[in-house]
């Protein structure tokens, strides 16, 4: 059995409490623009600050996400990425970075369309992933999911979002493990001018109820977005903004880095 | 429809001072009344009650007053005034009351309302004599009665009906005028406009309750009101709407909610003076109220009961069965028991029904045994002249091959089944039903209650959660404990074939002697039944023979034996709208009122029912070139490329945008392929004012370019997708994530039953009308179900509407036609041929993929079949051996429209041309199925029509033509 991953995710969000910080949650395309780029975009977010590195897991189909992902993952895709160079991406940020637990992001046909989800899920944890965040599973259809990633020691972070019925957000933040993803929107993934309204208020009721730390996500893209959130949730997930700042080809990774540190000092409470 | 609330004239002839004053209308009803109460002290001021009693015996005889409301549908009760306080004066002072009587009679009325109030709406007693002298129609006196003597004026004059208002009297009043009125023959029909009096009206021991929409005492029109009231009746009763009647649609309603009448006086009023104005708007209200035709709706005769009525034992009880109309009736001869017959009145009775029904045209008349001999049994039938025989005892199945005739066999069940013992007593009642299957000459199997100290039934319903389950397995007639009021809902309960009654339609009450046969409610009970599942398409209605995880998913949405497929994978945010639709599909689809009024569109705006064409020369051609005679095949093409707009799409289409209306949504989304499905959704949009997007892959709007005119016309907005493989797949992919953004104020139609629960499902369900429409028409034609139900398959609308009916038909084999593209080894879109289960589009079905679980892109030449995966439902059927599958490649499809154009001057889209083209291949003995026989009867959904096509297929069609 693989380490436990959902306490090292619960250590890194009392780290960053402890210097009284919300967390940063930076995202990275497995592949994206290419494999050793990928790599050095992964490093890059860690050196500048980030608590928990997510990765994404390109995907034909993925419906949940605006229009940068959408490209980033078919440009990935185009290029050859494959599950397994994915896995072999936090393998090896795993090994460069070992403080910092990564978590996966995709969509459930990729772990259970293949064959069942232990497998993939089994080399997940073995490249040293902490959890895995599907964004078309909920706790209805994820008990399979939820018992292999037991079996592996991977934590599965569930999502709530502003529709979530009331009864069904306790639910959710009662099955996740790790974190609790709060996504800020009704709507897709994608780097958005100003927060919605309201987003104060949502927070605060998830919070509530959640026994996990809360991360807030989706559309979350300046640092002055992060510094409103710091003091609202627990983390702060920047994936669009992140991959929009590599530039059209997916390579200024410095440009990308000083978004990344600016979004860091913005989570300080 | 605006609540109506007119200026109140006053009387128009008037006495002392209240002429000045209108009054208010709060106490329009107070003042009718306390006048009417006035007016009767005068008018029998030295009148006898013994004088009023004489002259109402001697009154004309009461006419039949119920028979005709005891038919089915919805029958119009047409009045006659001369003015109201709501609507002021309808008719003039000559109004020609005799001529509008006859004028109502000839468009069809079943009863005329004459009203008599003299003050108010300018009525009398002459008026309602002249309009019952003209017609031969029952009258209803529409009165205000507020002294018990009015009874024996209005029955003096002829009225064979009376209103009572409910408001008027206090309960025990009011039932005590209800039990006058019915000793005079005076139908009363008990009048409510609220909750409260309507309680009153039910209890009054009145067999008619009216619920008026206005308001008597503010004469608000609320047109809602006897919707939501309508529940509250019992069953057993007969209901009787009234006002607010503007158009045939709230009559559409009201017959399909369960209303027998509907009263109208203000809109035929206002139809026009002259004869034929009048009987034009009175037929055509009339025929709003009729249930659907056999031609309207071929479908609803499929799901109809057989109704047996029981234990008749006088001329009065069989006269009633055979007006009603009743399958069969039964003639009790098991000594002992309440109804028994002795073996003479058994053949006078049957005798009688022959007289009456008339050869070949009454009802099979069905006699009652309990353990006796069968060959007495047989002689005794013999003697008798009896069509069937009954065993009601402990026969074993041996018993029916000394019985020459048809036999019908009871099955007891205990009625105090506990949960534990439900399964078992399912399992040995399904297998004592089989062991009875195995006899040709059983006609029926009954499942009635047992108890060991009766022979014969109990008289006690049998426990649904069993009845359902063995009726799901086996056809059952459910006997015992069925009544008007309760039959309707055992038959949407249980999918029995057929019901039986006996006591149920008896009096209500101890019965000194041996019970006889209530006329009125052996009719209501025959009506009662033939509607329960009228409007109903998706209720079940007979067993079927294969795992019901086939037929229906459980409550999360997963269909297979296993539950392996389908299910509900999608972002969180879609959640709360999936189960909102849920909730509101669950509601709708158990109100008839949708479902009548969805096929009232499918009729008038879609043109259905669709024909099913009989495709001699294609089969003969496509027998040719299999090297077999022609004359063989006998090939039925369901013709849904004559619907509107050219496909089966719109059936869904329709459906879902009406579901969006109910939702209070007021945008929809939709993707599409071939774009038959966004001009589908675009037509529907346009007709009930919705707001439309339709999400189109870049590839599609290039080859379906008069498609995305046609939508652009329709006010529709195409928005380009070009993500991805830019065709379906993605389509769908960007309404999803339009839906995830705009979920509040936005309702998606899927256009194919793929998609997260409930999607595959409420899909289905609005498509499945092509498959039971087909079923009923092959019968027509044949006597029997086609031997092989055959589709083209993308996600499978089309093709799971066509085969739903059959599947629980293991005797019709089903095949789905895939996209072989450039041939299985090459690109195809062969989902089932050369795909795995997983997951696309929220739900668990089988899809083309890679290791990684990465979508693969299909191909084929018809975009409608561009699609890599299919159905939860079709996944579960072909993974279950239920669903065979062909499959034809893009060349092989052009061949198909080749074929069809050529040889039926049918010029079919692609999508259904794979069909056509596996058929052929299948005929050949080229495929890997078992050989179609001779002599086969094969039905073949044609989805659409080709001109969409033409233009991408125009020059291969022109270079192989011979």
């Amino acid at each position: 059995m693989a380490t436990d991953g959902a306490s090292a995710i619960r250590e890194a969000f009392a780290k960053a409490s402890g210097e009284r910080r919300a967390a940063l949650i930076p995202y990275a395309v497995a592949g994206y623009p290419d494999v050793p780029t990928a790599h050095r975009v992964a490093l890059a977010l860690v050196d500048a600050g980030a608590d928990l590195l997510e990765i994404g897991l390109p995907y034909s189909d993925p419906l949940a996400d605006g229009l940068t992902l959408q490209r980033a993952s078919g440009q990935a895709l185009r290029n050859g990425q494959t599950l397994e160079r994915s896995i072999e991406m936090v393998a090896r940020v795993h090994a460069d970075r070992p403080d910092v637990p990564l978590v996966a992001m995709g969509y459930v046909n990729q772990v259970i369309g293949g064959g069942d989800a232990d497998s993939a899920l089994r080399k997940l944890a073995a490249a040293g992933a902490s959890g895995l965040i599907l964004a078309d599973l909920t706790p209805d259809e994820g008990a399979d999911v939820e018992s292999a990633a037991a079996a592996h020691g991977l934590s599965i972070i569930y999502l709530v979002t502003p529709t979530t019925p009331p009864a069904r957000r306790r639910m959710i933040a009662e099955r996740s493990t790790g974190f609790l993803y709060a996504v800020s929107l009704a709507g897709v993934t994608g780097a958005r001018k100003s927060l919605p309204a309201g987003i104060g208020r949502f927070l605060k009721e998830v919070g509530a109820v959640s026994p996990v730390p809360v991360a807030v996500g989706f559309g979350v893209s300046r640092p002055e977005h992060a510094r409103r959130l710091a003091p609202l949730a627990d983390g702060v997930i920047v994936a669009s903004a992140l991959v929009d700042a590599l530039g059209p080809d997916g390579g200024d990774v410095e440009r990308m880095s000083a978004l990344a540190a600016a979004l860091r000092a913005a989570t300080q409470r | 429809m605006t609540a109506t609330r007119d200026r109140i004239p006053s009387p128009a002839r008037t006495q002392g001072s209240a002429a000045s004053t209108a009054p208010r209308a709060s106490r329009v009803l107070d003042e009718i009344a306390s006048r009417r109460k006035a007016d009767v002290e005068r008018e029998l001021a030295g009148t006898t009650l013994h004088e009023l009693a004489r002259a109402a015996a001697a009154g004309p005889e009461p006419r039949d007053q119920l028979g005709r409301l005891l038919r089915p549908g919805l029958h119009l009760i047409a009045e006659i005034k001369r003015r109201s306080p709501s609507a002021g004066t309808l008719g003039d002072e000559h109004l020609d009351v005799a001529g509008r009587a006859r004028a109502y009679a000839a468009g069809g009325a079943s009863a005329i309302s004459v009203l008599v109030e003299p003050h108010w709406f300018g009525g009398s007693l002459d008026d309602l004599r002249a309009a019952r002298d003209a017609t031969s129609l029952p009258v209803l006196a529409k009165e205000f009665v507020v002294d018990p003597r009015q009874l024996l004026l209005l029955r003096a004059a002829g009225a064979d009906l009376v209103l009572l208002l409910a408001a008027l009297h206090p309960r025990a009043r009011l039932a005590r005028l209800v039990a006058q009125a019915r000793d005079l023959a005076l139908e009363p029909l008990v009048e409510a406009h609220d909750e409260r009096e309507l309680d009153a009206a039910v209890s009054s021991g009145a067999r008619v309750v009216g619920i008026n929409n206005r308001n008597l005492r503010t004469l608000v029109v609320d047109p809602e009101l006897a919707e939501r009231l309508r529940r509250l009746v019992p069953d057993d009763l007969l209901v009787v709407a009234e006002s607010g009647v503007r158009d045939e649609r709230i009559l559409r309603r009201w017959r399909a909610q369960g209303f027998d009448a509907a009263l109208v006086g203000e809109e035929l009023m206002r139809a026009g003076s002259d004869a034929a104005s009048v009987r034009a708007r009175t037929a055509a209200l009339v025929e709003a109220g009729r249930p659907p035709s056999a031609a309207e709706d071929p479908t609803a005769a499929d799901r109809a009961p057989f109704v047996k009525i029981c234990g008749i034992t006088e001329p009065r009880g069989l006269r009633a069965a055979i007006a009603s109309g009743a399958d069969a009736i039964g003639l009790n001869l098991v000594p002992g028991t309440k109804r028994a017959l002795t073996e003479e009145e058994a053949t006078k009775l049957a005798r009688l029904c022959r007289e009456i029904g008339g050869a070949g045209a009454g009802p099979t008349i069905v006699g009652v045994f309990a353990d006796r001999d069968p060959a007495e049994v047989d002689a005794m039938a013999r003697r008798i002249g009896l069509d069937a025989v009954q065993l009601s005892g402990a026969e074993a199945p041996d018993a029916l091959d000394a019985i020459a005739l048809p036999v019908a066999k009871v099955l007891h069940l205990s009625d105090a089944v506990g949960p534990d013992e439900a399964a078992a007593a399912v399992a040995s009642t399904v297998e004592r039903a089989r062991a009875f299957q195995g006899k040709p000459n059983l006609w029926r199997l009954l499942l009635d209650t047992q108890d060991a100290t009766v022979a014969g039934g109990t008289g006690r319903r049998v426990p649904v959660n069993v009845a359902r389950l063995v009726a799901r397995q086996v056809p059952v007639t459910l006997a015992g404990g069925l009544n008007p009021e309760n039959v309707a809902e055992a038959l949407r309960e249980v999918p029995a074939t057929g019901v039986d009654v006996a006591g149920g339609v008896e009096p209500l009450g101890d019965v000194v002697g041996r019970p006889a046969k209530d006329p009125f409610r052996v009719g209501l009970f025959v009506k009662r039944a033939r509607a329960a599942r009228t409007d109903l398409p998706t209720v079940e209605s007979r067993p079927h023979r294969v795992d019901h995880s086939l037929v229906e998913p459980d409550p999360r949405g997963r269909w297979g034996r296993e539950r392996q497929f389908g299910g509900r994978f999608v972002p969180e945010t879609l959640i709360s709208a999936l189960l909102d639709l849920e909730a509101a599909y669950v509601e709708l689809r158990q109100q008839p009122h949708f479902w009548a009024e969805l096929r009232e569109l499918g009729r008038r705006f879609v043109g259905r029912p669709t024909p099913v064409y009989r495709a001699d020369r294609l089969a003969a051609e496509l027998e040719r070139r299999a090297g077999r005679d022609p004359g063989g095949l006998r090939l039925y093409v369901k013709r849904e490329d004559l619907a509107h707009t050219g496909a089966h799409k719109i059936n869904n289409a329709l459906g879902q945008s009406l579901l969006t209306r109910r939702l209070g949504k007021s945008r929809v989304i939709a993707e599409t392929g071939a774009g038959q499905h966004g001009v589908a959704t675009a037509t529907a949009c346009a007709l009930l004012d919705l707001e439309c997007v339709v999400y189109m892959g870049a590839e599609d709007i290039k080859r379906q370019a008069p498609n995305v005119l046609r939508m652009r016309a329709l006010g529709t907005e195409v928005r380009e997708v070009t993500a991805g493989s830019a065709t379906l797949k993605d389509a769908i992919n960007e309404a999803m994530r339009d839906w995830v953004t705009n979920v509040a104020t936005t309702h998606y139609v899927l256009g194919s039953a793929v998609g997260p629960h409930p999607y595959p499902a409420l899909v289905r369900d609005l498509q499945r009308v092509i498959g039971d429409e087909a079923a009923a028409q092959v019968v027509a034609a044949e006597g029997r179900l086609p031997d092989v139900a055959i589709a083209c398959v993308g996600g499978g609308s089309n093709a799971i509407g066509l085969l739903s009916r059959f599947i629980g038909e293991p005797e019709v084999r089903l095949i789905g036609v895939e996209a072989a593209g450039e041939g299985l080894t090459a690109r195809h879109a062969a989902a089932l041929a050369g795909g795995s289960p997983g997951v696309l589009h929220g739900s668990r079905s089988y899809l083309l993929q890679d290791a990684d679980g990465q979508v693969q892109e299909a191909h084929s030449i018809s975009a409608g079949l561009d699609y890599p995966g299919i159905g939860p439902q079709l996944s579960a059927l072909y993974d279950a051996g239920r669903l065979e599958i062909l499959s034809a490649t893009d060349e092989e499809a052009l061949d198909g429209v080749r074929t069809l154009t050529r040889s039926e001057g049918i010029l079919p889209a692609l999508e259904p041309a794979h069909a056509i083209a596996a058929l052929g291949a299948w005929l050949a003995g080229t495929t890997l199925l078992a050989e179609l026989p001779d002599r086969s009867v094969v039905l073949l959904g044609l989805s659409g029509r080709g001109d969409k096509d033409i233009a991408s297929i125009a020059d291969r069609l022109e270079a192989h033509g011979h």
